[in-house]
């Protein structure tokens, strides 16, 4: 469907983005993930045709579009802060492509009607004015403009970054349900790791303007390619040698000395795993506790590590700063580097 | 990438009209008018020369000039800070009794200013004056002429020039993030010492921008010498107006505004380096508003109290005579004795009902409102084109539209006096000195500076997604200029034009080089009747005129400033910041 081929951006001498190879299904939700100034949304807005790479090719529909112009690339977009026109009304904004395209007044209005329908949107909120509008219909404004057009493809940078935490988790799945129901395959820039892992079909790792790992959201959580995805997915512990020395004497044979080592603090035990036979045990002192409400992350120092470990409400009595506690690690969910 | 490359620019015929066009204006009327005053000053015959310069150093009245000039400059510099400071500390910095009401009184400058003011205060309290007449029928020996000289002037340009202080520095000191001053009254500093350590070291950038400005005004000072001067003080602009009166005396006036221009631009230069050596309101990334600060000492706050109130006199008395004398016969106010009798509606119907007499009121507004629509509306285009598409010829084009602004306006007026005074081929082979339209063209000019920026900034401060919004949902420039961008800098643009166009109503700078003898604007007709014993008669007209003028100001103010949604204070909140520059 979408297919960028040794594509390289750059900004006068500053290259953005080096070399990008990324294939992108029909009907897939595809996220790319990564920092600020990872070169996530320098890819979308080629992708959208603003911008021309210097080199390389993307394709749509096996078709080369580097240089279509976007309103001839069949791709609706959403912006970060929605790109609403202040001085029109919601019910407007949503017409304005189907303007543009000289659309019959009446085809028009059964159009947008038929897309605010679909995003929840009230006859009342589409006669006022955009400002008049909460950020969550904001963004269902900006969703139903990019759609009423019948794009092949949705671009959506990061639009939920505006939003406050409880209205973001709510549209999150909203957007996911939407997108599920048209099969629009969805392009969606973000630096949130819990809305990629959540959203996603597959998505890509971007570090620098190289995309480090592509895969489903199980796979760049459990099986990282790269310490960079890692260390930038999920929280992690970073374990001592000294520590990885104690698990190769204790039967943890497989793991390297000499490299890095990462390890998920829920894969990090404070009372023997029941039925896993293959979990190293450590001591240590509790050297702090947080209490998150569903669970409390506890400090365990061990070995010259400061490991983390994630413990549910009502998972054992509560363990005090400065008492002794003992780790139960499995080596093979130890992540090397 | 948005950044246009010269392809891009060029493929619009459109795009390509509007860069032509500024072409032709820039060459036509702001280069080379300026750079044919040069050449004619300095090669007088097709050579260069020091004649000019030579006829400066032998002129006692040019050279007189020169060191009245500065010496006014740099007196208001003074007088214009302490007043000027003064005033933003008791109307928006300590909590003073009827603040508001101060406000207003010292605000007074707002809506009138130039020569419409000076002519007020001469009125007033020159040779004719009421003030001077009445006190004279107690006191006759009292000098007729005490309002005048360099001591007038200094009083009614520090009067004048705190409106600067007002808006800009009024507006710097509301940027101030209130928990500093929080923060140093915590650690014990006094109200004294965190004004002088804290308040007045952040608005040192902005009181050095006000001061080059009143330094500036100073140094091109025309009306209030002019007008109060008299024959002792007299200053380099008076006197260009003078020596280009004369063609054999034209080059002395040319070489005066030549070294105007160089001032100015050598300041304005100081200027931009202290303004990028960067601003220190508040590092915070959300600051707390300024409160009113109380003055605890009680002698202390009496005294300001006192002193703010003697200064709300100073400044309403001259407005509220005015608006009194209009009612008056001239007659009554050059005696000086003025009873009930003597109001009468008389000076309005013949203002409205003399059509000779409303003309020159007729003739400025026309004038006005011509100027500051064309200057909007071409500007629009322009500033468009400027931001939208960045290459080495916007970029020159930009500097050079940009040159009325370091230009005094009387150097600009003279140098299209000076070069359109024969047929000239592009403009068609026409002669436009002596004609209606260059006046109308100066007018354009030395607003385009102001214009621009300020729509530039409104261009820059829409979101660049919404342009790309626009262009993915397949609508093209014009459609998106049209739809989307137009209607969201549409208030500035409405508030650009009305700020234009009070601006010029009572321009006499420009006029005076400029006007056509049939179409006499407002300026010139209020300067002819401060002109000796035999225009008295008009004297109430121009209290008219300056009421009416008043009126038009403060309402044309009251609608940019006063009211409307938060976008439009936003825009011209943004222009009182530029407007310093």
């Amino acid at each position: 469907m979408i297919r960028f081929e040794n594509v390289e951006v750059s900004f006068g001498e500053k290259i953005a983005i080096p070399d990008l190879t990324l294939e992108i299904e029909q009907g897939e939700f595809f996220t790319l993930l990564g920092p600020s100034g990872c070169g996530k949304t320098t890819a979308l807005r080629t992708l959208a045709g603003f911008i021309e790479p210097s080199q390389g090719e993307i394709y749509i529909d096996g078709k080369v579009a580097t240089r279509l112009p976007s309103e001839k690339r069949s791709v609706g977009m959403v912006f970060q802060n929605y790109a609403l026109f202040p001085s029109m009304s919601v019910w407007e904004n949503i017409a304005f492509g189907l303007r543009v395209r000289k659309t019959r007044r009446a085809e028009t209005a059964l159009l947008v009607d038929e897309i605010a329908a679909q995003v929840e949107l009230t006859e009342e909120q589409l006669a006022k004015n955009v400002s008049e509008l909460s950020g969550g219909q904001q963004q269902r404004v900006a969703i139903a403009r990019a759609l009423v057009l019948k794009p092949r493809i949705l671009l959506l940078d990061e639009p939920l970054s505006n939003l406050d935490a409880k209205l973001r988790v709510q549209l999150r799945e909203q957007l996911k349900n939407l997108q599920r129901e048209l099969g629009i395959t969805t392009v969606y820039v973000t630096h949130d790791q819990e809305e990629a892992l959540t959203m996603s079909d597959r998505i890509a790792v971007f570090n620098h303007g190289v995309v480090e790992q592509v895969g489903t959201p199980e796979e760049i959580y459990n099986r990282s390619g790269t310490e960079f995805v890692c260390t930038f997915v999920g929280a992690m512990n970073k374990l001592s040698g000294d520590v990885v020395h104690q698990l190769r004497q204790r039967g943890g044979t497989g793991l390297a000395p000499a490299k890095t080592s990462y390890l998920r603090l829920e894969k990090v035990s404070l009372q023997a795993p029941p039925g896993n036979t293959d979990a190293i045990r450590l001591d240590g002192v509790v050297a702090g506790r947080s209490y998150h409400g569903s669970h409390s992350t506890y400090t365990i120092d061990s070995h010259g590590s400061s490991i983390r470990a994630l413990v549910p409400e009502g998972g054992g009595s509560a363990l005090e700063p400065g008492s002794a506690a003992q780790l139960y690690i499995d080596p093979s969910s130890i992540l090397q580097y | 990438m948005r950044t246009s490359s010269w392809a891009s620019m060029f493929r619009s015929p459109f795009v390509v009209i509007i860069t032509l066009v500024t072409l032709w204006f820039v060459a036509t009327f702001l280069v080379f008018p300026n750079a044919n005053l040069l050449i004619r000053t300095f090669f007088p015959e097709g050579q260069f020369s020091f004649r000019a310069v030579e006829k400066l150093v032998s002129s006692e009245r040019a050279m007189n000039s020169l060191w009245h000039s500065f010496a006014l400059a740099a007196t208001l510099a003074v007088t214009v800070n302490v007043v000027g400071i003064f005033i933003v500390l008791v109307t928006d910095y300590f909590k003073i009794r009827g603040a508001r009401m101060l406000w207003l009184g010292y605000a007074t400058t707002l809506i009138y200013g130039g020569i419409v003011l000076a002519a007020g205060y001469n009125f007033i309290y020159g040779r004719y004056g009421f003030v001077t007449n009445a006190v004279r029928n107690w006191f006759p020996e009292i000098d007729p002429n005490w309002f005048s000289g360099y001591f007038a002037v200094v009083v009614v340009m520090t009067l004048a020039t705190t409106t600067n202080h007002m808006l800009f520095l009024g507006s710097s000191l509301a940027k101030i993030d209130y928990q500093t001053i929080e923060a140093a009254r915590n650690m014990g500093a006094s109200t004294m010492g965190i004004l002088w350590r804290i308040v007045l070291p952040a608005l040192r950038p902005m009181i050095f921008a006000v001061t080059v400005l009143t330094f500036l005004t100073g140094l091109g000072a025309l009306t209030a010498p002019l007008v109060l001067g008299g024959t002792d003080f007299q200053t380099i602009a008076p006197m260009i107006l003078t020596f280009s009166k004369s063609t054999g005396s034209r080059d002395l006036a040319a070489l005066l505004a030549v070294i105007l221009g160089l001032a100015t631009i050598v300041l304005l230069a100081m200027m931009n380096r202290v303004e990028k050596s960067g601003v220190y309101f508040s590092v915070a990334k959300v600051a707390t508003p300024l409160q009113k600060q109380r003055i605890p000492n009680p002698v202390a706050n009496a005294a300001v109290h006192v002193a703010a109130y003697a200064l709300f006199v100073v400044y309403a008395t001259p407005v509220l005579l005015i608006v009194l004398f209009s009612f008056v016969h001239s007659s009554a106010i050059v005696t000086g004795s003025i009873s009930w009798d003597s109001f009468t509606l008389d000076n309005y119907a013949t203002v409205f009902g003399t059509p000779a007499v409303l003309r020159p009121f007729v003739v400025s507004v026309v004038y006005s409102a011509l100027a500051s629509v064309i200057v909007v509306g071409g500007m629009l285009f322009v500033s468009r084109l400027l931001q939208k598409h960045r290459n080495p010829l916007t970029a020159t084009l930009e500097y050079l539209l940009h040159i009325p602004w370091i230009l005094p306006t009387i150097l600009i007026a003279l140098a299209l006096v000076m070069t359109f005074d024969r047929p000239n081929p592009m403009v068609g082979g026409q002669v436009l000195t002596g004609t209606t339209s260059l006046l109308l063209i100066a007018y354009v000019i030395v607003k385009i500076p102001f214009t621009l920026r300020l729509l530039k900034a409104a261009f820059a401060s829409v979101p660049e997604s919404l342009e790309d919004a626009a262009r993915i949902l397949g609508a093209g420039s014009m459609f998106t200029l049209r739809t989307v961008l137009v209607p969201l800098v549409l208030p500035t643009a409405a508030a650009i034009t009305a700020l234009n166009f009070n601006s010029l109503l009572d321009d006499y700078d420009a006029a005076v080089f400029l006007y056509h003898p049939l179409y006499q604007p407002l300026g010139v007709a209020i300067k002819a009747s401060t002109e000796g014993e035999n225009n008295l008669d008009s004297m109430s007209i121009t209290f008219v005129y300056t009421v009416l003028l008043m009126v038009i100001m403060g309402f044309t103010m009251y609608l940019v400033y006063g009211r409307g949604g938060s976008s439009t204070k936003r825009h011209t909140r943004r222009a009182r910041t530029v407007a310093a520059k």
